[in-house]
């Protein structure tokens, strides 16, 4: 391969990643906009996206043969299920805390990470399951480039589903209201915003969006654990602080950031696989020091 | 507004409460209490089983124990260890070093006479010290990185092949399949990166190239990234030295990317479970692996009451687990007490123990006196003996 193939080819790689790692830094970003919680449970949410969507899919593909279409019906499917989900959790958990100082929710949420991540543990008795799909995986060349149908398809979701997101918070009226709240809550209940509907719209829309990661995780590579949640948060969140948390524009372009920072890092000698996630890390750090609100925050800018 | 939050905090500690019961009643796995019907016993002798019982190894760790409490009911029908019914204790090491050392500690707590298991080396590691210091002898059924024969302090007796002598069946393989140039990936673990720097050194001792040289992270899930640049590189071979949860996906990303070489996995990724989720990726992979019991005809009786007792297959290191029980109380009674010092002279003289696995016999580090190891490969979906 010469210098350009492999530039393509690593491009590629970080922008799918990017993408996953941004549809979920999404949810971090709008549940710190809206209630300044960072919602550690989020990668739970994603992982429990993935068994959902596996679930769902087990049930579909039995009667519909084209495995797309199966797909992206277990896909909404899953998304709805994981965005009420997420929608009970913000219920049963965080709301009793609203008013409660900001460290018992942060606490509330790891909590909340332990009980889905040790319930997933117990039902799949903590073993890795295939996710099959019916795919082919047959893969084709793009001038130099070597893509199969699902990393293009996948990585077209991801955006359309980021662009969708997006439309929702600036041209609705649930948008609007999220972006009020994100601004000033007492003031937008004082105006007659149904703020905890709008906060539990808030945490739908995000744990969805985590869910359609999670499934497409589960196509692409085709196993699902427990365990995979606990990692792609941590990126993700990486990705919500670099690009500016409580921003949601940020978090996109923060998860395709590092994506894209974590492949080429791999083509550094010296930096390697073995470095690649300390020498993603040293940038975040080094973004903290120097613009600590990230690449889209302004200290006075609206948190949404 | 007080009332639902009170009720909501009730709700939240009695779930956490369940949950924790519910890990609780997993750690203790209650002794085997077989009917045995008209057994008269002198008393009982407590043998600890350490394993990762739950967590990602747990498929490897549950073969394991099954082939304890297989062994351990057939010596208890036979008339138990000198004259003594054998009752078991599982500390789950969950394959997490800080895990282990409670798990040990656990079972020192309850002073067991002796410990059979041990799968994962990074989490075997820190209880060596812990069994030594309390006079535990340990039988390491299938843990084997060069890093515990040198921190033994002499307690611990390891029956499955070191790193170095696997490191050395990697090799001859490769060069057997003409392969020129290799690559190694490794996922940081002390046992992967152990056989790593043994293979890579006895390969460069050839005058050969490693050309890539890779450590992934435990968890991780997008090895584009990685896959790109090996074949950027292009080495003739590959040897992933970790195990199977990883190593399906990389398997299964280098094979998409269009990775034609040679591909070797340590026993670390011998599970069935690695052939399930690499699907039809892991066709014509190579494995090191200690010999499994359903290829190996001494273990036909062996196969046959597993699949019996728990209606499964056994797993890559049930065989030697079994073997391992089996040893231990060969052990006790040529040392004819429970005392954990006459247990372990009598380990150390073990000499030409016949098991279903291979003959056992110790060095003068307690390590296996030769190679147990085969190379597996993927047919049709299963593991079968490599030509």
């Amino acid at each position: 391969m010469t210098f350009w193939e492999v530039f393509l080819q690593q491009l590629f790689n970080g922008l799918l990643i990017g993408a996953f790692y941004g549809l979920v830094a999404i949810g971090y970003s709008m549940v710190y906009g809206i209630i300044k919680l960072l919602n550690f449970a989020h990668g739970d949410i994603y992982m429990t996206g993935a068994f959902t969507g596996l679930i769902m899919l087990g049930f579909i593909s039995a009667g519909i043969a084209n495995p797309w279409l199966a797909i992206v019906i277990s896909l909404v499917l899953s998304m709805v299920l994981v965005g009420l989900f997420g929608v009970a959790i913000q219920r049963v958990a965080y709301r009793p805390m609203l008013k409660a100082p900001r460290l018992s929710i942060l606490i509330t949420a790891l909590a909340v990470s332990m009980i889905i991540y040790n319930a997933v543990l117990l039902l799949t008795q903590g073993q890795a399951r295939p996710f099959r799909t019916g795919l082919t995986g047959e893969s084709f060349y793009l001038g130099a480039l070597r893509l199969t149908e699902t990393r293009v398809v996948l990585l077209v979701a991801a955006l359309v589903l980021m662009f969708l997101l997006h439309m929702f918070i600036t041209r609705t009226m649930y948008g609007k209201a999220m972006r009020a709240i994100a601004l000033d809550r007492d003031t937008c209940q004082l105006m007659g915003i149904n703020v905890y509907k709008i906060i539990a719209v808030t945490f739908f829309v995000g744990s969805s969006l985590a869910a359609a990661a999670g499934m497409f995780a589960g196509v692409y590579y085709g196993t699902v654990h427990f365990f995979m949640g606990f990692l792609i948060g941590l990126k993700a969140f990486t990705a919500a602080v670099i690009g500016g948390i409580g921003i949601i524009p940020g978090a996109m372009l923060g998860g395709l950031l590092l994506g894209l920072l974590e492949s080429f890092a791999t083509q550094i000698p010296g930096v390697g696989t073995v470095w690649k996630d300390v020498f993603s890390f040293v940038f975040l750090i080094l973004f903290l020091i120097f613009k600590p609100t990230g690449i889209l925050g302004r200290i006075e800018s609206e948190r949404m | 507004m007080f009332e639902i939050k009170k009720s909501w905090v009730l709700i939240l500690v009695l779930v956490l409460f369940t949950i924790a019961m519910i890990g609780c009643d997993q750690d203790t796995a209650a002794p085997t209490d077989e009917p045995v019907d008209e057994m008269e016993y002198e008393g009982d002798v407590l043998v600890g089983i350490m394993l990762p019982v739950t967590g990602a190894y747990s498929e490897n760790g549950i073969d394991m124990q099954n082939a304890v409490l297989l062994a351990v009911e057939e010596i208890n029908a036979a008339g138990g260890v000198l004259g003594h019914r054998i009752i078991t204790t599982v500390g789950d090491d969950e394959c997490d070093p800080a895990k282990a050392t409670a798990a040990a500690s656990k079972l020192v707590s309850e002073e067991v006479v002796a410990v059979v298991g041990g799968y994962c080396s990074g989490a075997t590691l820190p209880t060596l010290n812990i069994y030594g210091d309390a006079g535990v002898p340990m039988v390491v059924a299938a843990a084997n990185a060069t890093s515990l024969v040198e921190e033994n302090p002499g307690w611990t007796f390891m029956i499955n092949s070191t790193g170095d002598m696997q490191a050395e069946n990697a090799i001859v393989w490769f060069e057997m399949q003409g392969v020129e140039t290799i690559g190694l990936i490794d996922d940081g673990s002390a046992f992967a990166t152990d056989l790593k720097m043994l293979t890579k050194s006895q390969w460069e001792a050839k005058g050969k190239e490693v050309l890539t040289d890779d450590t992934v992270t435990v968890g991780e899930q997008d090895f584009s990234a990685l896959v790109t640049s090996i074949i950027q590189a292009s080495p003739d071979g590959i040897y992933w030295t970790a195990y199977h949860a990883e190593g399906a996906l990389i398997v299964r990303q280098l094979r998409e990317a269009g990775y034609e070489g040679v591909i070797i996995v340590a026993d670390g990724t011998s599970a069935p479970a690695f052939i399930e989720l690499a699907g039809e990726y892991a066709e014509g992979v190579f494995c090191t692996a200690p010999p499994f019991a359903d290829l190996n005809p001494a273990a036909a009786d062996f196969v046959e009451n597993y699949r019996a007792k728990f209606n499964t297959n056994p797993g890559a290191y049930s065989g030697l687990t079994y073997d391992a029980t089996y040893l231990l109380v060969d052990a006790m009674e040529r040392a004819g007490s429970f005392d954990g010092s006459a247990i372990r002279d009598a380990l150390a003289a073990t000499d030409g123990f016949q098991g279903i696995s291979g003959e056992v016999m110790f060095t003068d580090r307690n390590t296996l006196g030769r190679s147990n190891f085969v190379i597996l490969v993927v047919q049709d979906g299963s593991w079968v003996f490599a030509e």
